[in-house]
């Protein structure tokens, strides 16, 4: 379970995240929805302690991201998937795919080629193996960087609007390999504007609002015009990112 | 052939043979050590350690930005009068084109490290891969690829630099140069020649560094789709 609890982070004199309680348990899809600016991002860095809390507490399987020791398990436990990929521009996407198992999880260089080789064929990349990350399209990229994440055979997928740097096409790409995931079972935290995929996967919607978690619902209860869309900001938000989606 | 002055002899592709060793020589070991201890410093300096990266970097502008041969007669001079040790030329040569070396290094090692996309470096945090293994399998061969160019200039110059140590009395190849000439009067045959050979080592420098530039960037010349 991820756990946090009455987290503040401050950058400087800005503070943008006021308190924020949330429990993920095991096998639970969430999205994270939210205007920009909302402190998304920085509750996802906060979980795997790319960024330090202010005060508060956030623990995965009762590893306390605070404790340096500890914070070693949280990162092998939650894999994330960054909105720019953020490949290793300079190794092969099957190295790419292969560092981390092979000097973390301590798996051999074959073994860690092995999955790597059927992850990629599960993303349909099984002939780019050795191409660099500059030889690929933006979706080709994430799909990549989707492979890279579970190699590490995560126990939580941390998502950041993976699909923001994407052109319509290759955002459904990415997203159909997503919803198969999430349908594998596997536990998913995702910042997402594309509502229609939150609709389709989530278990819960947490809608998080200048730093604090305005709703947190189970996904149906959030669309229904008595739950979540009730509230006037959620509703203004839901209906621009709709209006967005549809033109784009 | 100027009077009194004596022809060339094999006697003289010998000492050409020599200086030329030495000039090599010296060059090397400066150029490795320099490497080393300016990668030293700019790591210390790319990882912000307190005090000890600010001091270095400050000896560092002061090597990269007063003359070698100030340096060097520093060394030469200046330390032997303050620590009882036996100074010779050649080790004098060696401390100074060392410290002016590492001071270059100093600064290409930071700015290539400076160049690579950070991002990259926190998503390898976020799967628990440690300093070490970040340094070693993604800092280092990246900075690598975009120090290269830095590096190669940067040999074929202290190439140059190394005939100042003439001065101080090393028998390196321009000094060799110096005593063939003042035999011979022959300035227009002896100095050609010599700078021909610090020619050819140079385009022979050049020569390995693209070859090696092209193989640790093939990661960004390649653009198909
Ligand atoms: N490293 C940082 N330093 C200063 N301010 C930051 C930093 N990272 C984010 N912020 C600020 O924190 C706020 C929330 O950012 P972010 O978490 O990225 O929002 P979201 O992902 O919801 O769009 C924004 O106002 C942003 O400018
Ligand atoms: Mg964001």
């Amino acid at each position: 379970m991820i756990d946090i609890k009455n987290l503040h982070k401050n950058f400087g004199d800005l503070e943008v995240l006021k308190g924020v309680n949330l429990k993920i348990n095991p096998g639970e899809v969430v999205s994270i929805l939210g205007g920009s600016g909302s402190g998304k991002s920085t509750m996802i860095r906060c979980i795997n302690g790319l960024e330090s809390i202010t005060s508060g507490t956030i623990s995965v399987d009762g590893f306390n991201v605070e404790n340096k020791q500890d914070l070693l398990e949280v990162r092998k436990k939650c894999s994330t998937v960054f909105q720019q990929f953020d490949l290793y521009p300079h190794l092969s996407v099957l190295d790419n795919i292969t560092l981390a198992p092979i000097n973390v999880l301590g798996n051999s260089k074959q073994i860690a080629e092995e999955k790597g080789l059927e992850l990629l064929k599960s993303v349909g990349l099984e002939d780019k193996t050795l191409s660099y990350p500059a030889q690929l399209s933006g979706g080709q990229k994430q799909r990549v960087g989707i492979c890279r994440a579970l190699a590490m055979n995560p126990d939580y997928l941390l998502l950041d609007e993976v699909t923001s740097s994407l052109d319509p096409e290759m955002t459904a790409e990415v997203l159909e390999i997503l919803k198969n995931l999430a349908k594998q079972g596997i536990t998913m935290i995702s910042v997402t504007h594309e509502i229609e995929f939150a609709r389709e996967i989530s278990d819960r919607i947490v809608f998080l609002d200048e730093g604090k978690i305005l709703s947190d619902l189970p996904k149906d209860q959030f669309f229904a015009v008595d739950g979540g869309r009730a509230d006037p900001r959620i509703a203004k938000f839901l209906s621009k990112m709709s209006e967005f989606n549809e033109k784009a | 052939m100027g009077y009194g002055a004596e022809g060339f002899s094999i006697y003289d592709l010998q000492l050409w043979a020599q200086g030329l060793g030495l000039t090599i020589w010296i060059f090397l070991i400066s150029s490795i050590l320099g490497l080393l201890i300016g990668c030293l410093i700019g790591l210390i300096r790319s990882y912000r350690v307190p005090v000890i990266g600010k001091l270095l970097m400050v000896i560092s502008e002061f090597l990269k930005n007063s003359p070698v041969l100030v340096q060097l007669f520093l060394v030469y001079f200046g330390i032997p009068a303050i620590f009882t040790i036996d100074m010779t030329p050649g080790l004098a040569a060696i401390i100074t084109l060392t410290g002016n070396t590492a001071a270059f290094i100093a600064v290409i090692v930071i700015s290539s490290i400076d160049s690579i996309d950070k991002r990259q470096l926190e998503a390898a945090r976020s799967f628990a891969l440690s300093e070490t293994i970040i340094l070693r399998w993604i800092i280092f061969p990246q900075s690598l690829s975009v120090a290269m160019p830095m590096l190669v200039g940067l040999a074929i110059n202290q190439l140059q630099v190394t005939s100042l140590i003439s001065v101080i009395g090393v028998i390196d190849l321009t000094r060799v140069g110096d005593i063939i000439n003042q035999r011979t009067f022959e300035p227009f045959i002896v100095w050609p020649l010599i700078g021909l050979t610090y020619f050819i080592l140079a385009k022979t420098i050049a020569y390995v560094g693209t070859r090696l530039e092209k193989r640790f960037s093939a990661y960004r010349l390649t653009n198909e789709l």
